[in-house]
């Protein structure tokens, strides 16, 4: 920890240039996405193993608290990108180092560019839903999200568990290659791998992830996973298999869309899902493996806390895509989709009141 | 003009001294071409002669005085009170160990140095006339840049990778190595390499570019970096044994 406070205290004191906040801003908004690829992963799995609890994590990604992160995400995803772009330029051609400070400034620039339409076009989903959907008093919702992460704490207990995992396995290689920095360091291939790959991974994630956000995040935002309407990228509409749309129904159109014999969207995340769990989880090895220098022990744990999260969401991830899809998971999210209309103090829906009632 | 210099102080051997802390002191009729070391000089001089610097030439050539000067790692007797203005804060280089006011312990600096083989390595037997080997212009000029490192260490304690994790080589020993890695007359190129493809060997920079600016002698240390990973990224035979 005190490498990390002193790095800190000493980056906020050190007069270093435009370079030096790039860096800063890299790491932060890299950080900041990973956690929330985490969350993402293990959520969108849900909707085909725990469809009920995918139902009211969408709930709760509907709440204004959600709204700010997700503005937040979009623009550490498009900061991150840019200058990971930039970073890659100058690791390939280091001669065009004297660019590298106009270089940062075109990283801002473009990051405002590009967001200040994307931003926009969030907006007016924001709008639409506050204003002509479903305008909802802030305590309700607030007992949408409670509600919502009380049901999770499972899951967050899982991510303790993986925690006390790095801890046992660290501790484990500790008391077989001995406590210390036994060896010598020796030349690895691996982190030359590494580099590489963060370099390479890095620009063929760019247009997955950036046509990822205008999908999910742009055309359609998050209000619009539980909305009667033509689920995108796809020919099919949500609420044309349930009895009122659902976000489970929105992922099932999605991953049930098949292009010419493919599932499209199932390899496009397939592709997504490898190579940015692969790469923001050696991200989070580079920041963690930074500040635990001081400790052998410390620094095990931070490794092997990266590999198994990677490996379970890696894990996670593709079991949800390869899973064959089963029309009762929508079935199950009307059950949830139910609960959600109470907590909201709204009204059921005629047709889903019927089929609940049908149902028991 | 008046300046105001703001020290920061440590004397591990009287008591009350041993936390670092900030001191003041007052100089008069300074010229704004004075250079910081010899505001230092008369600060101990006439002032405080316990206030401890390390300098030897005093011309920007020996390397002893790197400091950080407000705010960024500088030799003290090469900058000018005219780019500083009337206030002025010095304190001692980050990341490496304090051993008394301004002074750090340069030694595991000089380790790292060492580590990267900072000297020319040639076993064929001498030309025939028992003169230099010859190398082309075009073949010296490849590491020109980095035979100018004097081992300030401005570079190597302005990088926040090195202030995080006193194990990275840094800039500075990187720059070391480019000088012989590129010396078309050296051969153990290869050896530099496998010590700098370690975890901490070239893959902590983060091409943050505080090193850059920070050297007193102007050297590309960015480039001269990124010219060692593509050497090692690209060096198929680089050995891993």
């Amino acid at each position: 920890m005190t490498s990390l406070a002193l790095t800190v205290r000493e980056t906020l004191r050190y007069r270093g240039a435009i370079g030096q906040w790039s860096w800063v801003l890299h790491r932060l908004t890299g950080v900041g996405v990973v956690l929330f690829l985490a969350l993402h992963v293990i959520d969108t799995s849900w909707a085909v193993f725990y469809p009920d609890l995918y139902v009211k994590a969408i709930a709760a990604y509907q709440s204004p608290l959600f709204t700010i992160g997700e503005f937040g995400l979009v623009f550490a995803v498009v900061y991150h990108a840019f200058n990971g772009i930039r970073i890659a330029i100058f690791d390939w051609k280091p001669e065009l180092w004297r660019h590298q400070a106009q270089a940062a400034v075109a990283v801002l620039v473009l990051t405002l560019l590009v967001l200040a339409p994307v931003f926009l076009g969030m907006l007016s989903h924001v709008i639409d839903f506050y204003f002509t959907e479903a305008a909802i008093a802030g305590d309700k919702m607030l007992d949408v999200v409670v509600f919502s992460i009380i049901e999770q704490l499972p899951f967050i207990a899982g991510f303790v568990g993986v925690l006390a995992a790095a801890i046992v396995l660290a501790a484990v290689y500790s008391l077989i290659s001995g406590a210390g920095p036994a060896s010598a360091p020796k030349a690895s291939p691996v982190e030359r791998f590494w580099w590489s790959f963060m370099r390479v991974s890095g620009i063929l994630i760019l247009p997955l992830v950036f046509g990822h956000l205008a999908l999910m995040h742009v055309v359609q935002g998050v209000f619009d996973i539980t909305a009667a309407q033509t689920v995108a990228g796809t020919m099919a509409s949500n609420g044309s298999i349930g009895v009122v749309p659902s976000a489970v129904e929105f992922v099932y159109h999605r991953w049930s869309y098949a292009a010419g014999g493919v599932f499209f969207w199932r390899v496009y995340d397939l592709f997504l899902l490898v190579l940015v769990t692969l790469h923001g989880f050696n991200g989070l090895r580079y920041v963690l493996t930074d500040y635990t220098s001081f400790s052998p022990f410390a620094r095990r744990t931070a490794v092997a806390l990266c590999t198994v999260t990677a490996a379970v969401l890696l894990a996670v991830g593709a079991a949800a895509l390869f899973v064959p899809l089963e029309k009762d998971i929508i079935d199950e999210a009307m059950a949830a989709t139910a609960e959600i209309y109470e907590l909201r103090g709204e009204e059921l829906p005629a047709a889903l009141e019927a089929f609940l009632d049908q149902d028991l | 003009m008046d300046v105001t210099f703001k020290i920061r102080r440590q004397n591990p051997d009287v008591p009350g001294q041993e936390k670092p802390y900030w001191q003041e002191f007052e100089l008069a009729d300074v010229d704004p071409t004075d250079r910081v070391l010899e505001m230092l000089h008369r600060i101990k001089w006439e002032q405080d002669g316990s206030l401890s610097l390390r300098r030897s030439c005093a011309h920007g050539v020996c390397g002893s005085d790197a400091m950080r000067i407000n705010g960024v790692n500088r030799l003290a007797c090469k900058i000018l009170i005219r780019d500083l203005g009337e206030r002025v804060q010095v304190e001692p280089i980050l990341g490496l160990p304090v051993v008394k006011d301004l002074i750090v312990d340069m030694e595991p600096f000089f380790d790292h140095y060492k580590r990267v083989m900072p000297y020319f390595v040639n076993n064929d037997p001498l030309p025939e006339d028992g003169r230099e080997r010859l190398q082309t212009q075009a073949d010296r000029e490849r590491f020109d840049d980095s035979t100018k490192c004097i081992l300030c260490a401005c570079c190597t304690t302005s990088c926040p990778s090195f202030w995080a994790n006193g194990q990275y080589v840094g800039p500075a020993a990187i720059v070391g190595a480019h000088r012989f890695i590129f010396d078309s007359r050296d051969q153990a190129g290869q050896e530099r390499l496998n010590t700098l493809s370690e975890p901490n060997g070239v893959w902590r920079c983060r091409t943050i570019f505080n090193c850059t600016p920070a050297c007193p002698r102007d050297i590309e240390v960015t480039k001269a970096i990124g010219e060692v990973k593509l050497a090692i990224s690209k060096g198929a035979n680089v050995s891993f044994l």
